[in-house]
């Protein structure tokens, strides 16, 4: 359609450019101007070309971080994405009222991460925590520990707290896929003999397939670029072992206030999150025409 | 074949299943509430009683420690800085984000996709891509630490998604209701007010829900970018809290309640509106 008048949709489109241009499209243009060169923030500007990069690529702590993201993406998948799999494979068996169960488990999603980082430090606590009370109650002292202080737990016990956070997230959007699936599917199948669970795995997943395949991007995305949890609850610490790609990233920049490097590891860090996120979308549309049939 | 011998124990099988069925997820369901009760019912006890029995009724429900808490901690300050950083941004977002999305999907332009191309890189961008940046003009121009500091990067984060979703819908409406209207000689703002804006309320509300708790719980920039106590948000706040009374521990259960439990309170209410909003949102 034509507009009324020829400024018109300029006009319209003038508020939200300028505001996004600000805010997202020159910082992230000027980022890219910032990892070539070196700066604090209020010295002299110096170009030094790819050092940044070179240097990035040496940096023991920046490899950690990635590899601690990759951890923590492994054990995101299963304790988001595989969880909420399969609480929304068990709340949607016929014949089952389930709503109250849906709206529960969904309860950790809307609230503020300080708040549930903060939480569950407690949670975690050496002395007052729920869980090593619990586990002195029970007599299992041997067993508790300062799960955060502790290099070999520490990781996965922020990633607990992560899949306690999102698996009803997942759940929520695989309900929402389940559903759309025909139920004269499902009576075929169960008019064949075949059991709730093997028409869980061999019917109900395959069809939402194309949904599991997009939550698996967000999962892998979200974990990039998560970071709440992880300053709040360790910070990095013990030794790095908590140490992801944004709590350093904000440790360069804010604390060292070495604005070109920082620069630089966001750099590389947005080519590894839309390379994930293309290579995804390869994958998505080789496989798609299979089984958008519901 | 082996329906006949499944038929006769039916009945106490139905019964049988349904109560592991419900035990089951009611046990499930409690690993996600107990950490909640936990935290409120601890804010009404002493230090002691947390430590020796954490799985205990408070002996009272003693509320003056909600009420020092709320006080000590300046909890009514961050809550309204959040509401007015909240408002204004999604305000900013709903009216920026429509008026854009009306023109990139009903009207024909010069550079239409040019203008609509970096609104859905947006999408794909990460924060932590632009933050170092955009703190230095943030600061160039004056407003780091005030409220701009967090308004203004919250309706560019929540554009790109307004302006996606809501084009979304606006092209799936039919184009002749839009051409009838402008025969009948109705111009672009018209159209906007008394078609557009009707037809699109379950579209904003999607976008506003999203919104709302994206800019409410926002952390990373909160953190950043202001540094007076007096303009802090309450994540934010919290944090700041948490690090001055770290032993006071039922203060800090009431404080983390007072958070937790208006807002839960809204879930319940609304919870349709949003589960549908966070997902939608999420998976565009």
């Amino acid at each position: 359609m034509k507009p009324d008048r020829v400024w018109t949709p300029y006009l319209l489109v003038a508020p939200a450019f300028l505001v996004f241009a600000f805010v997202v499209l020159l910082p992230a243009l000027l980022n890219t101007g910032l990892s070539l060169v070196d700066w604090s923030g209020t010295n002299q500007m110096v170009f030094v070309g790819i050092d940044n990069f070179t240097r990035a690529f040496r940096d023991d702590i920046y490899l950690t971080a990635y590899r601690n993201t990759f951890g923590y993406i492994g054990l995101t998948l299963i304790l988001e994405v595989a969880v909420g799999l399969i609480m929304a494979g068990v709340v949607t068996m016929p014949g089952r009222k389930t709503a109250f169960y849906r709206v529960a488990f969904f309860v950790p999603v809307m609230l503020p991460m300080v708040v549930i980082a903060v939480l569950w430090s407690f949670v975690y606590s050496d002395d007052i925590g729920l869980i090593n009370t619990g586990l002195r109650g029970a007599g299992l002292d041997g067993l508790a520990q300062v799960w955060l202080g502790n290099p070999a737990t520490a990781l996965i016990a922020v990633s607990v707290v992560s899949g306690w956070i999102y698996a009803g997230f997942y759940m929520a959007i695989f309900y929402a896929a389940l559903q759309r699936i025909p139920t004269n599917v499902l009576e075929a199948a169960m008019l064949d003999g075949a059991s709730p669970w093997r028409i869980f795995f061999s019917v109900k997943v395959p069809m939402i397939r194309p949904m599991i395949e997009i939550a698996v991007l967000l999962c892998v995305t979200g974990a990039f670029q998560s970071f709440d949890l992880f300053y709040v609850m360790t910070n990095g610490g013990p030794d790095h072992a908590t140490e992801i790609v944004t709590t350093y990233l904000v440790e360069v920049v804010f604390r060292f206030n070495n604005l070109g490097y920082g620069a630089a590891l966001a750099t590389i860090m947005t080519v590894v999150v839309l390379v994930l996120g293309l290579i995804f979308s390869r994958i998505r549309s080789k496989v798609g025409g299979v089984d958008v049939e519901y | 074949m082996s329906t006949d011998t499944r038929r006769r124990p039916v009945r106490v099988n139905v019964r049988l299943s349904s109560i592991v069925y419900h035990t089951v997820l009611t046990t499930v369901s409690l690993v996600f509430v107990l950490p909640l009760l936990w935290m409120i019912v601890s804010s009404f006890k002493t230090k002691r009683e947390i430590f020796d029995s954490p799985f205990a009724l408070p002996k009272t429900l003693d509320f003056s420690v909600w009420t020092s808490a709320w006080e000590r901690g300046d909890l009514g300050v961050y809550a309204v800085n959040s509401v007015i950083t909240t408002v204004v941004s999604v305000a900013g977002i709903l009216i920026f984000g429509l008026l854009a999305a009306y023109a990139f999907s009903r009207l024909k332009f010069r550079f239409s996709r040019w203008l609509l191309l970096p609104f859905l890189l947006g999408l794909l961008l990460p924060v932590q891509s632009y933050l170092t940046a955009q703190s230095r003009l943030l600061d160039a121009f004056y407003i780091l630490d005030t409220r701009w500091a967090l308004i203004l990067p919250y309706i560019g984060l929540g554009l790109s998604l307004a302006v996606f979703l809501l084009k979304g819908y606006l092209d799936s409406l039919p184009r002749e209701m839009f051409e009838a209207a402008r025969i009948d000689g109705a111009g672009d703002f018209r159209l906007l007010a008394q078609i557009v804006l009707p037809l699109m309320r379950p579209g904003l509300a999607t976008v506003a829900t999203f919104s709302v708790l994206s800019a409410w719980n926002e952390f990373l920039l909160a953190t950043l970018y202001i540094q007076s106590d007096d303009l802090r948000t309450i994540p934010v706040g919290l944090l700041a809290f948490t690090g001055k009374y770290s032993t006071d521990y039922p203060t800090l259960f009431a404080a983390l309640s007072i958070i937790t439990i208006p807002m839960v309170g809204i879930y319940v209410i609304f919870h349709r509106q949003v589960i549908n909003g966070i997902t939608e949102g999420s998976v565009h």
